[in-house]
Parts: C-alpha cells; structure tokens; sequence
C-alpha cells in the first residue's frame, strides 16, 4: 500500500483534491489525543492500493499551532511513502513557501498545481515542466473544483512511488547559516529515525522543541545547543536564525516565480477585491452579516423546524410501529417493557427529530467556509468579542447556539473547531451553552401562557436577548479567572479569495458532521435515557397503593359489567380479560384516528380495525346499533377511568422514585428559589433531552380528573406558584446546564472531562444562586413577576457592558511588546 | 513608525518585528519578512483590526499586534 499525505497551505482547495481522488471511500477520525480531524480516503489506481491522509492546512511547518503540531507529527511518526503537496497556482509565490519546507522532509513530493482555472482568469501563465526540473520533483496540474487533474494525480503518485530509490535529497543552500547545519548534523548522525537528518538538523536550529524531545532523552543537551548556535549566529550576523530562514524560502520562492511564471494582465482588481468592497464596507458590513445569520438562521432553524413537520409522521410511524409490536397493558398492569421501549423511542426520536436542521445548518455553514465568508465575519466582528476574551470567530457558534429565538449548543459548539486562539475557543465552548436553546421553548412557553399571558412578548425578548449577555459575562469571568493562562493566539488571519464551493464538497461535509452527531451522541444520550428510567420507575408502587389501584379498577369493571348486561353482545364482554382487550382495541383506535386527518385518513384507519376485530369493531362505531351503544357509552367511561387511575399510578411513581426522592431531597436548597420537588424532579429527568421537561411537568400537574384542561391552565391552577415562582424557574432554566448532547460535544471539542463537569456543575451552582436571590429578595420586597425580570434583565446588560471594559491579557504572544514597554 | 499608526491606502515597507517566539513566527510564516511591501487595504467596520495587502494576498491584523511592526511608509 502506498501511503501518501497531503499537505497545503489553507484553501489551497486541499480537501477538494481529496474529495476527487478519494471519493465517498473516507472516514474521519482524530488525531492521538487532539480535537483536530484526520480524513484518511482510501483508493486504487492501476492494482496498487492508496491510502491519502489529508492533513490539516498549515502555512509553514513550524510547530507552534496545533495544525502544524499534527502535520509533522504525522510526518515523523508515521513517514508516508509521498507527501501530495497542492499549491494554489494564483497565489503561487506564497504557497511555494511551504513546498520548500516539504522539500526538505526527505520524502519524495509531487506538487500539484490547483486552481488551475483562477489563475488562467487572472492572466497568470505558469511553465510547470520548468518548476518540475528546477525543483526536481513532478508536476501536475489540476483543477479541483471542476474536476480535472484526479487521474494525472494518481498517475504522478504511483510513479513517485516507483522511482522512490532514484529520489535525491532536496537541498537549499542557506549559506551563512549552512556551518551551523553542519554541526548540529553532526550530533545526530547516529540517531535512528528514518527522516532526513539535514532537516532534523534544521528544524533543531529553528528550536523546534517538540522534535527534539522526540528524538530521545539522550538528545534533550541539543536544545541548549541550538539556543547557543541562535546566540553565536545573531551575534556574528546580526539576525536570527527563524527570520533569516524565512527569508531565503521566501526568496527561493521568488526564484522559481520569476523563472516560471508570467502575469499578463497587470494589476487589475480581482472579483474578491470588488466583492470585499461591499461586503466589508464601514455602512454595509453589519447590514450584510445581519442578512447572512438571518439567512442561516431562518433556513436552517425555522424552514429545518418546517421540515421536520414532514419528517415527524415517518418518525411517529416507527413509533407506532414499535408500540403495535409491543405486549399491551392488562388493564392497569402496564408490562416494564412496554414502558421502556417507549421511553426510549421518544428519546431517540426527540434526538433524531433534530437531524434535517443539523444537516441544513453543517451544509450552509459549509458554504460560508468555503466560499471565504468565515474570516470576514471574524474580521468585522473581532472587536466586539475581544473585549469578553472571545474572537471573531466565536460570532458563528454564538448564532447557532441561539443568539435569536432559539438554536442549539450541539452545532455551535462543534463549530468552534476552526478558532485559532485556544483561549478564546475554550471560552466559546463554555459560553454557548448559555445560549438559548430551541427545546427550552415550549418549556418558556408553557411557564409564559401559564403566569405572563398579558406580557408574554416582553418577556420572551427578555429570555431571549438576556443569554447573548450571559454567555458574554460567563466567557469573561472565564477568561479572567480560570482560562486566564491560556495559549492565545494573534489574529494574523488570511482573508482568502472567495470561490465558489463544490456541491460535492458541501454534502461530504455536512453528511460526515452530522454522522457525528448520530455516533456519538445519540448513542450515549440513549445509554443516559436507561439510567433515568430506572430512576424514574424505582422502587415504584407501594403495596397498599398498588391494592388502591386494583380496587378502584375492579369496582370500574363491575360498573361496566351491570352496564351493559341487558346488551344482546353481553357474552362479548363478560369475562376480565374480554373487556381489558376491548379497552386496548378502544384506545389505539382513538390514538390511530387523533394522528390522522381528513376523511380519507379515517376511512383508512376504520378498515384496518375492521381487519383486526370485526366482533369489537361495532363497540367502537355502533352507528345506529342500540345493543351496541349501550357497551360503547359503557366502554368510554371505564377507559376513562383506567387512564385517570394509571396517571394517578405515574405521579405516584414519579414521587416515590429514585430520582422524586432526589428531588425531595433537594428542596431545602431549591427552597430559597421557589422550587418544589417537582420542579427539581423536571430538571433532573430534563437531562437526556430538554423536551422531556415540559412533558414531566405537564404529567406532574395535568389535573387528575379527565377533561382536557390545556396544560398551562392545569399548571397555573395546581401549582401554588405565583409569577414570582415563574421568574425564578424561567431564569434556573436559562442558566441550567447543558443536556446531554451538549455536553458530550463539549468533551470532544475540549477534549476533557474536567471542563465537561466544569460545564455542568457552573452553571447550577450560578442558577441556583441567582434563583434563590432573586426569589428571596423579590419575595420579601414584594415585586411582581415582571419587576424581577425587568431587574435581573438590566443588571445582567449592564454587568455585561461593564465587563466588557475591563482589558484582557493576551498571553505569549506579545513577549516581544512586554519587553518593549519594560 | 509601526504599522499599527498607519490608515486605509497607505503603503510601507517592512523594517524590523518587535516580538518574539509565536508571534514572530506566526508573522515571518504569513510573509512578513524583512523589506516586504506591505498595503493597508481597509480598516475594519469597527476600526480594528486592519486588512493588508502582502506577497499579494491579503491578511489582517489586529491594531495592537500591529504595533510591534517598524515599517518605513513609502
Ligand atoms: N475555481 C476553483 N475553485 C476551487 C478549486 N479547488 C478548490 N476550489 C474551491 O476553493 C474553496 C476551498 O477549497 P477547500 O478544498 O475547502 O480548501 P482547503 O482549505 O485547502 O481544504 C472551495 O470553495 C472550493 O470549491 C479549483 O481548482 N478551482
Ligand atoms: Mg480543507
């Protein structure tokens, strides 16, 4: 097998190269121990085998960003047979900076020329059999987005690979620095690594510490060795050794650039010039940012919530499914395993509903990459978000986590992936949870329509604009306390020229984010959704409860016995087990026919129930049938007793479980803001999927008597909480930490279980304490529901501000500025 | 004279990098080496940071970062 890697600078169209020799035949993993990923395609040309790692895009090969760190690790430790190295051919003079660098390696390199088409718009004529000869190695030329120049890639590799033997040593002549070279060559001319030792040599001059380490604890002397080279060569020449390295590739560059290439037409403004002049424009910029993230807003969160109206029926129906195949209840007695099964496909499919908006969201956040917009919005926005120790790149998470009415902290928070500064991604990552999260919604809603139904629009602009300033606060503290002495990085930042991006590109992408999310969240918010079970359904019913319930069963048996008596159907119904399946039959008809609509739809349903029973049919739909209604009339009233009995049983359950106990247990602290054990019990089995909240307390408080109260009336009349209580549990659940699907995005992006327990355990400890203030204060000062969001709403704003006045360190990065101002 | 004084249009030539370490690297890997030709394209919306022209493609910078490059305007 030929191993090959393929290195380039950024938007060079690197992945758009892998995508067209690899294909779909890719998977992505990580790299040991990094959140960065590593795409390994795999393929045959001409009966040998290819595996292609496309390696993350760095402009040198220096070690001190964390691509760059991966890049020569992999180099090191896995030593491919052929580095691919792409460079953009109307960008050629920079791009070739790095080429010198791989040249170097010691590994045989085939350029590739990419882009081919932009550079001929641009009137750049490049001689590419001249750059093969003077760089000795080939040559190809390739236009990735249209798909040409896969196959002359392919050739060009495997050839590499044959006349690997032949392959001579590249060498530049970095003559004053060369007798240092030497020397240095000379110490590790018995280390036993398969690399070239006149670039170890040089990467230990550039004191690459992390290379040096690799070597051996018997080679650790050389990094004093390489500082005092570094001191020598600055005092005999007057530079240093990274600038004046940097200055003889780039020279070299400049050679080739001059030899081979020539520029016809001169100096004319380029589409990204023209298009820069409008879309970062002092007026226009914040215009057309704020269209752009409505854009991505309103098709992936609105039309995507649209589209999951189609998706739900297909997921309902797999319900149903489930449920049909399930062992039915006996009367009162409902089988473990049917309760089970259908927790946990509400679960999975409360977690799956999500995925057409994921998938729009990774596409059109593909588009942005793609197509060059990202870094400007970085650009514009950097300012902003450098005051609360965040970056310009922070503004896409912050939108996905919802900075409007509602997203969701699982994209955002796999979207901060590209932030170059480590301190300021760190922060990200914590701070969009904060974020208004779309399924905390119909929670609000539900609250809102019970205790605010006059000033519902102001309050939801308060929850909703109230979470850009929170998150805004907490990355602050963040970053001054905790993530105070974290790496950061400057904002030299490449705004690239735009392209237009590839569909195939775009569907790859997005399909492998969101394969992400499906193998490693649903899995393990199913695996949560068991415990929770557990703890909701154990121990379960006393033993004088459980004999309540059989009573009150068997005496509404008897009732329906005297019933229907006198019915010529009687012998239908007159043992338990007629009647407890008659029941069944009665009540998956109703649910059939709540689900579906229109004549048609019911017609459908009568049929296939007709199907099933004919005998029960006619209880369900007596028509004009007298003997009949008198069972039908007799059958509503006990299946309405059954379901009042085993909401009774649920509550009750409910109470009495491990995770009610817990809730009970909590309430001497959750006291101080107004929660009882309910509300905590809400909480807690809110954990697996924010959803199920609003249905635990909708079951907690629907009124036992049958009717169909809606449940915010049930929840204003049964609760006892006054809007005060509201405010306190609106503002818990805005700062509550984030679901499970949150977090395990927060465990791979911080790739640290510390910082994933930090994100739960804060934000409680920060709701709990600022619920409890204000129910306390508000309770004793008597304010209105209204009042305390109103003051908690303008202290958080003006904190926010306050903060942001306050300068952040940058670290590391300005060791040359500190020695300056000292 | 350091580049983080200059405005939109103006052109310099790059005299001497006043950091170290990553910063520097960071800097000499993006094309900032000694006499290069460097262009203020544009100024962000809010001032900061600026957008230079440089080897003929474009980067920005952050104003405070930008300080620590001595340039010569032209
Ligand atoms: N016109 C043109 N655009 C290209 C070409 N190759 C890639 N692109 C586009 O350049 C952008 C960046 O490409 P990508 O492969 O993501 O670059 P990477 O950052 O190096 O992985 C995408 O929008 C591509 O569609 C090409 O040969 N010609
Ligand atoms: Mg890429």
């Amino acid at each position: 097998m030929i191993k090959v890697a393929l290195a380039g600078q950024p938007n060079c169209g690197k992945s758009t190269i892998f995508n067209l020799v690899s294909g779909i035949h890719q998977h992505v993993a990580n790299y040991p121990g990094v959140t960065v990923d590593k795409k390994v395609g795999r393929f045959d040309y001409k009966d040998k085998k290819i595996e292609i790692v496309d390696l993350p895009g760095t402009y040198s090969f220096s070690s001190y960003s964390l691509e760059e760190r991966v890049a020569k690790d992999f180099l090191y430790d896995e030593s491919p047979d052929i580095i691919v190295n792409i460079v953009d051919a109307s960008n050629i003079k920079r791009h070739l900076y790095l080429t010198f660098q791989l040249l170097e390696i010691g590994i045989p390199v085939v350029i590739v020329l990419n882009m081919m088409d932009v550079a001929s718009r641009r009137g750049i004529y490049i001689d590419a059999p001249k750059i093969q000869e003077m760089l000795g190695a080939p040559v190809v030329c390739a236009s990735g987005a249209k798909g040409e120049g896969g196959e002359a890639i392919m050739e060009a590799i495997v050839l590499a690979y044959q006349q690997k033997e032949q392959y001579q040593n590249f060498k530049i002549n970095y003559e004053e620095l060369e007798a240092f070279i030497h020397e240095i060559e000379a110490e590790i001319a018995e280390v036993n690594v398969p690399l070239n030792r006149r670039w170890l040599a040089i990467k230990i001059l550039e004191e690459d510490k992390a290379l040096v380490e690799k070597l051996g604890d018997n080679f650790t002397y050389l990094q004093e060795k390489a500082k005092a080279c570094e001191e020598r060569f600055h005092a005999t020449y007057d530079k240093d050794i990274s600038a004046f390295l940097a200055a003889i590739r780039y020279d070299s560059a400049d050679v080739i650039f001059h030899k081979c290439v020539k520029v016809t037409k001169s100096h004319e403004e380029t589409l990204t010039d023209k298009v820069d002049k409008i879309v970062l424009n002092r007026w226009l910029a914040f215009p057309i940012l704020l269209l752009v993230m409505f854009l991505v807003y309103e098709l992936s969160i609105v039309y995507g919530y649209k589209l999951t109206d189609y998706t739900w029926p297909l997921l309902a129906m797999f319900k149903n499914f489930v449920i049909d195949i399930l062992p039915e209840p006996d009367l009162i007695r409902v089988p473990m395993m049917t309760d089970l099964s259908i927790w946990m496909v509400n679960s999975a499919i409360a977690l799956i509903n999500y995925i057409p908006i994921f998938f729009i969201l990774f596409a059109l956040i593909a588009i942005m990459e793609d197509v060059g917009y990202m870094p400007r919005l970085a650009f514009i926005l950097d300012k902003v978000f450098k005051k609360f120790g965040l970056h310009g790149q922070s503004t896409l998470p912050l939108v996905l986590g919802g900075a409007m009415v509602g997203g969701c902290a699982v994209p955002g928070v796999m979207s901060t992936k590209g932030i170059a500064d480590e301190r300021a991604r760190m922060a990200t990552i914590l701070a969009v949870p904060y974020m208004n999260c779309l399924a905390k919604v119909p929670f609000y809603t539900l609250l809102l329509g019970a205790f605010f139904k006059e000033e519902m629009g102001l309050m939801m602009f308060y929850i909703s604009t109230v979470t850009l300033f929170i998150a805004l606060i907490v990355s602050k503290l963040l970053t001054s306390t905790v993530l105070k002495n974290r790496e950061t990085a400057p904002f030299v930042m490449e705004l690239p020229p735009y392209h237009l991006p590839t569909f195939k590109g775009v569907i790859i992408r997005s399909a492998q984010r969101v394969w992400v999310y499906i193998n490693k969240v649903v899995t393990i918010v199913l695996a949560v959704a068991i415990v929770l079970f557990a703890m909701l359904q154990f121990p379960g019913l006393s033993e004088e409860s459980q004999q309540k319930y059989d009573e009150k069963i068997v005496q509404a048996l008897s009732t329906f016995d005297t019933k229907v008596k006198k019915s010529s159907y009687y012998e239908r119904v007159d043992t338990k087990e007629e009647v407890s399946a008659l029941i069944n039959y009665y009540d998956n008809y109703k649910a059939k026919r709540m689900v579906v609509s229109g004549a048609e739809g019911a017609k459908s349903v009568d049929e296939s129930f007709l199907k099933k029973d004919a005998k029960l049919f006619i209880f369900v739909k007596p028509e004009n049938d007298k003997d009949a209604k008198m069972i039908n009339s007799a059958l509503r009233q006990i299946s309405n007793v059954r379901k009042d009995v085993l909401r009774q049983i649920k509550n009750e359950k409910i109470e009495n479980s491990f995770l009610g106990m817990v809730g009970h247990s909590m309430e001497p602290v959750t006291q101080f803001a107004g929660f009882d054990w309910k509300i905590n019990v809400a909480f807690l089995s809110s954990f697996a999927a924010r959803e199920s909240a609003v249905a635990t307390l909708g079951s907690l408080y629907e009124n036992n008597k049958a009717d169909s109260k809606r449940a915010e009336e049930a929840m204003y009349e049964n609760s006892g909480y006054t809007p005060l209580h509201a405010v306190a549990i609106i503002i818990f659940m805005i700062l509550t930490p984030p679901c499970i699907a949150t977090m395990i995005v927060v465990k791979m992006q911080s790739n640290s279980y510390k910082w994933m327990f930090f994100a739960i355990f804060f934000p409680i400890t920060l709701g709990v304490i600022i619920s409890s203030f204000l129910f306390s204060f508000g309770s004793v000062a008597g304010w209105s529901g209204v009042e305390a969001m109103s003051y908690f709403y303008v202290v958080v704003v003006f904190l926010a501000l306050f903060l942001g006045l306050i300068p952040n360190r940058q670290n590391g990065w300005l060791g040359g500025f500190k020695h300056k101002s000292s | 004279m350091h580049l983080g004084e200059l405005r939109k249009g103006q052109k310099c030539t790059l005299v001497n990098i006043h950091g170290a370490g990553k910063l520097k690297q960071k800097l000499l890997d993006m094309g900032f080496i000694f006499g290069v030709d460097i262009e203020v394209v544009r100024e962000a919306p809010l001032y900061d940071p600026m957008e230079l022209r440089i080897q003929n493609y474009l980067v920005s910078l952050r104003r405070n970062e930008a300080t620590l490059l001595e340039v010569k305007v032209l």
